[in-house]
């Protein structure tokens, strides 16, 4: 008894909330009657196909209502097309547009949609050529670039463990510190490519939104799971081997992002491009995987222990590369920004609060500590500059 | 040129990629950089070529450049190759004008004489709002002369008198602008007095048409163009005294542009207002070997500042702006600018299919081109 009227409190303000909107609508916005003097539409191009003549362009309603597709112009020229399912696009919705175009390769397109409103929308296909069709060879060709990218680099990196123990205190501290840097840095990269993508969703896709869940779900999720695990270990041992989880399932998680990257390069035709990705990708995650094993410099770990971790921060690539190569989704790979940006900045908060900070206050090294951070910034800026 | 723009509210969104998350980034390629450690990884991946995901270029691509090409016939029965055109057909009764009954719908007025014996050539004229379908799909809120664009084909005699009763049904000014030969008060330009109208008025223009040759007539009301783009405008045609040589067909083609987006840029080119109608696969200009074709060509297009009129596997004779009955060119293809006009005269000797088009391409494949469908002649 007590329980339903529980119910009946916690139900009456929303049964007077629907009064109070159905009075709204019923006197059409408290008589405002406000109409738009254009309608606001919006396109998303989230994928563009081609086949030898054959242009396919993905799209999707990102406006908050149906949109119709009336008439399409490439190149200042009106192509007849068709559209599956159909032309009348609801909100949210998708549509796949076909255009017999004997397009060329290597050279530049603009495409415009038009909507029965006169609303245009373009896209540009920067150099055309054809795209690669997913076959159970280019997967296996994903899985080996995923293995490169992620596993090689990453269990190579972690081979330097015998040699960090032969370093001082200094430099191991001057490392670990430029670690943090470097992953700070690669999180605020990355936070700023989810940003610019986030504001190519349209409205709906709430691109920021989905960036935030990602990053802040990421960070506290890690938190959370690093709590979980300090509250019940209580050896040295047992909890440096669990920072050393932690920051291996958090580049895990960026790594994922990645190897999205690579796949969705290769899938719309960008190879070379994707290659680009890949020499960049490897570099980098040489000193991921040295960041996973500073935590265990004094510990013994079996070579099982260290291969499992390699796995778990690097595997994801593979399954990156994956996704990334079948699915076309701006709003996933927003998500992926953000989880992975979450993760290095976790990861980089979690190496600084348990070695570089206790280190540099036990060894009265805090410029040391401040050198290495800004180091391993500068070290991506100036390499930056040269490479771009 | 139209610039294929992204407008309106929300269109600003260009989207510059493919897909955006496919480009290196800032974030990626700054990746290269920790310390260069580890170049010789960089190379081993170089060698694998991606593991074997290389662009792959398309047999007999390099070089040639064709390789997007379709190949005639690929789809079957069908073996015409791809051309641009609109999808879908508008719903010409719903706008209440045919482009193909505007060729050729000569409008004389009420015809009578006057004391002095002068004959007098009556009209009526509304200007209109009116949302007009001039692409498949897509509507145009248009400005009209009767419900209609381009307006009435005025024709009328050398030294006629010509009355048109204008009234505005509008909520903008308009006003209706003849060329031609008259005095100021009727050239509908300055106030209400010389012919400027309120939305509800009306205003009687009144004079004698002169001189003869295919003229035009358009709303003179700041801002021009705009007044012009919308639909206000039409042709305006004085024949001689003796008239024009015997022609079987005579046909009124005003080149226009329709800027749907009212981004002071054309998005679609036309004769007569709708693209592409008068292409192969829609409606082509029925014509028989030996006939004698008259057009009276008007270029009225906004925002472009020429346009041109090609006619193919044949050569016409071309009287500008109509006023002699001596032709200064025989040719194919002429240029007009804005306001400029003509007269073309021809005959084919050989059936078949023959477009015509403004050779500025761009502006066929957005719209501006037709075909004459030309039989063979029936023997008498």
């Amino acid at each position: 008894m007590a329980r339903r009227s529980l119910i009946a409190v916690l139900l009456a303000p929303l049964l007077l909330l629907a009064g109070v909107i159905a009075l709204f609508a019923l006197t059409k916005g408290a008589g405002l009657n406000i109409q738009p003097a254009a309608p606001n539409e919006a396109i998303q191009f989230e994928r563009t196909v081609l086949r030898p003549g054959v242009i396919e362009l993905h799209i999707r309603n990102a406006s908050a209502d149906a949109v119709t597709i009336s008439q399409l112009n490439v190149n200042d020229g009106i192509w007849p097309f068709t559209v599956a399912p159909s032309s009348e696009i609801p909100r949210l919705g998708s549509a796949v547009l076909t255009v017999e175009y004997p397009w060329v390769h290597g050279e530049p397109y603009r495409i415009t949609l038009f909507s029965s409103n006169s609303i245009a929308f373009s896209t540009e296909i920067a150099a055309a050529a054809q795209t690669a069709t997913v076959s159970a060879g280019t997967l296996v060709s994903f899985t080996l670039i995923g293995i490169y990218v992620g596993i090689v680099p990453v269990l190579l990196g972690m081979a330097w463990l015998p040699a960090l123990r032969r370093l001082g205190r200094r430099a191991m501290l001057l490392l670990m510190a430029a670690t943090v840097g470097l992953l700070i840095y690669l999180g605020i990269d990355t936070i700023t490519e989810a940003i610019e993508q986030a504001g190519e969703l349209g409205g709906p896709l709430q691109g920021f939104g989905v960036a935030g869940i990602g990053l802040v779900g990421t960070v506290f999720l890690l938190d959370a799971l690093s709590r979980r695990q300090m509250m019940t270990q209580r050896t040295d041992t047992e909890r440096r081997m669990t920072l050393a989880t932690l920051i291996a399932g958090g580049i895990g998680l960026h790594n994922l992002g990645e190897g999205l990257a690579i796949g969705a390069a290769y899938s719309v035709g960008a190879a070379a491009l994707g290659a680009f990705l890949v020499i960049g990708f490897i570099i980098q995650n040489l000193t991921e995987g040295l960041g996973i094993v500073v935590p265990l410099i004094r510990e013994r770990p079996s070579l099982r222990a260290l291969a499992v971790l390699g796995v778990l921060a690097g595997g994801p690539a593979i399954l990156g590369t994956w996704i990334g190569g079948l699915v076309s989704a701006p709003a996933l790979s927003v998500l992926f920004l953000g989880i992975g940006s979450g993760a290095v900045l976790q990861v980089a908060y979690q190496i600084g609060r348990n070695l570089v900070w206790p280190a540099a206050e036990r060894r009265q090294m805090p410029i040391t500590a401040f050198a290495g951070v800004v180091a391993g910034m500068l070290a991506l800026y100036v390499t930056g500059l040269l490479v771009k | 040129m139209p610039r294929s723009q992204g407008t309106g509210a929300a269109s600003g969104r260009h989207r510059g990629d493919q897909k955006r998350s496919t480009h290196p980034s800032r974030r990626d390629i700054l990746r290269l950089g920790l310390g260069g450690i580890g170049l010789a990884g960089a190379g081993i991946v170089t060698a694998m070529s991606g593991g074997g995901l290389a662009p792959e270029i398309p047999a007999g691509a390099a070089g040639s450049g064709h390789d997007g090409h379709r190949p005639q016939g690929a789809d079957g029965a069908d073996d015409a190759f791809a051309m641009p055109t609109v999808r879908g057909e508008v719903n010409h009764a719903a706008n209440g004008f045919d482009p193909g009954d505007l060729l050729t719908d000569f409008d004389g007025g009420k015809v009578s004489t006057l004391p002095s014996g002068q004959t007098l050539h009556e009209y009526s004229v509304v200007a209109q709002e009116k949302s007009i379908e001039v692409v498949p799909g897509i509507r145009f809120p248009a400005w009209t002369y009767n419900g209609r664009v381009p307006g009435p084909s005025f024709r009328v005699r050398e030294s006629d008198r010509v009355r048109i009763r204008f009234v505005n049904a509008t909520s903008h000014p308009h006003s209706m602008h003849f060329h031609g030969i008259h005095p100021g008060n009727m050239d509908g330009v300055f106030d209400v007095a010389s012919g400027q109208v309120p939305s509800g008025g009306t205003f009687t223009y009144e004079f004698d048409a002169e001189p003869f040759g295919v003229h035009l007539y358009h709303c003179h009301t700041s801002p021009l163009a705009k007044h012009i783009a919308k639909g206000l405008y039409g042709a305006f045609i004085i024949d001689p005294k003796e008239g024009w040589s015997r022609a079987d067909h005579e046909l009124v083609m005003v080149m226009n542009g329709l800027d749907i987006d009212f981004d002071d840029e054309n998005e679609f080119y036309a004769v007569n207002t709708i693209p592409f109608h008068f292409n192969h696969d829609r409606h082509p200009i029925q014509i028989k070997v030996g006939e004698l074709v008259r057009i009276f060509l008007i270029n009225l297009l906004e925002f472009d500042p020429i346009n041109s009129f090609h006619l193919h596997a044949n050569f016409f004779h071309y009287y500008p702006t109509g006023t002699s009955r001596t032709p200064t060119e025989y040719t194919d293809t002429i240029a007009l600018m804005q306001g400029q006009r003509g007269i073309l005269e021809f005959t084919y000797r050989h059936p078949g299919r023959y477009m015509f088009h403004a050779h500025k391409t761009e502006f066929g494949e957005l719209g501006w081109s037709g075909v004459f469908d030309v039989r063979a002649a029936t023997p008498n």
